[in-house]
């Protein structure tokens, strides 16, 4: 490594001390030979700032913004839900949960059983579900579910029958 | 047309959601990240990937930006960590060019080089091919130093280095480069004789 060249290039881009400084713009002023070394490394220090920089492809921007589109379109849901609203629902069914406990807990009895009285429901589903299937509105839905099915197994057999073809 | 918007404006407007403002900062910083990145990778669709790739990681890491320094330093930065990435993942050779029989065959890689002689004349194409044969890490300190307008200690944040030692690279990458492009020239005036 060439002490002087090292000089001269600090010299250059303005990294030497004051001191250092004026050494060198003494010694090249009195020096011939530094002088035209001066000179050289000064020319190539204005080449190498002409330098041009390379021109990427023309797509390049539109590349990146689709790269990142793309990336922000497959972000998973999970991260889109806002976490205030969890954490309300959250709290929603955690109160719930302690209310209930707690009026099972207030009705509880000293021995341990519940005096609380649950009401009793009666249901009349034999005329109910005898009135649901004679009503047309069933034959209809009926009929229209047999429809499907027909078409959905016969897509079925079909696809089916390609596969063996093809195999 | 490029944005007269700063780049701490552009990315204040990114994070304020509008994407057509990181547009405007890719825009203006592109040139010198794919320059950075040719200069590590050294081939022209491998710097590409890794210049892309870049400005994606921006993006991503956009709010973690602090503002201490400059923004094209912070990019340098993620572009010198990605071209490592990449050239370890690759196992791309990356010696240096010395032999006499390796050099001859960069210097004909240019396309045109014995039919063009105006071209061949030309000193900044000469700089650009000697910069080609310079190892990765010398090319950059340049790039960063004379493209990047990088200060010293900007490029040692870059290369995560110390001042010193960038201040000694970028004095050998210059001496490298000084030697190369002798050469090459000294060939050029040899093949005219």
């Amino acid at each position: 490594m060439s002490n002087i060249e090292e000089k001269l290039w600090a010299y250059i881009d303005g990294t030497c001390t004051p001191q250092e400084h004026d050494e060198i713009a003494q010694q090249i002023v009195q020096n011939e030979q530094l002088r035209l070394q001066y000179e050289e490394l000064l020319r190539l220090h204005q080449e190498f700032g002409q330098l041009e920089p390379d021109e990427p492809p023309m797509a390049f921007t539109y590349n990146v913004m689709e790269t990142i589109r793309a990336e922000t379109a497959l972000k998973p849901l999970k991260a889109g839900i806002n976490a205030g609203v969890i954490r309300f629902i959250s709290v929603f069914f955690i109160l719930t949960i302690v209310v209930l406990l707690g009026i099972v807990i207030a009705n509880m009895a000293g021995n341990g059983s519940i005096i609380h009285d649950a009401p009793s429901v009666h249901f009349n589903i034999d005329g109910t579900i005898s009135q649901l299937f004679k009503g047309p509105l069933m034959k209809c839905f009926v009929l229209f579910d047999v429809v499907i099915a027909l078409l959905l197994t016969d897509t079925w057999l079909r696809r089916r029958t390609r596969a063996a073809e093809s195999a | 047309m490029q944005s007269k918007l700063t780049d701490i404006e552009l990315i204040a407007q990114t994070l304020g959601g509008n994407q057509s403002a990181y547009a405007d900062l890719v825009k203006r910083h592109q040139r010198f990240v794919f320059t950075l990145a040719l200069r590590f990778v050294k081939i022209r669709e491998d710097a590409e990937e890794v210049a892309q790739d870049c400005f994606v990681k921006a993006y991503r890491s956009l709010s973690n930006f602090q503002q201490q320094s400059k923004f094209s330093t912070w990019l340098y930065s993620i572009v010198y960590t990605s071209a490592m990435t990449h050239l370890r993942k690759k196992r791309v050779a990356t010696d240096s060019i010395h032999d006499d029989e390796t050099f001859i065959q960069v210097a004909d890689r240019s396309g045109s080089f014995d039919n063009n002689l105006a071209e061949r004349k030309s000193r900044s194409r000469y700089l650009h091919m000697a910069i080609e044969q310079l190892l990765p890490d010398d090319a950059a300190i340049i790039t960063l130093f004379y493209n990047g307008e990088q200060s010293l200690e900007e490029i040692a944040e870059v290369m995560n280095m110390e001042t010193g030692t960038v201040k000694v690279k970028l004095f050998r990458a210059r001496q490298r480069l000084k030697e190369k492009l002798e050469r090459l020239l000294k060939h050029e005036i040899n093949e005219l004789i």
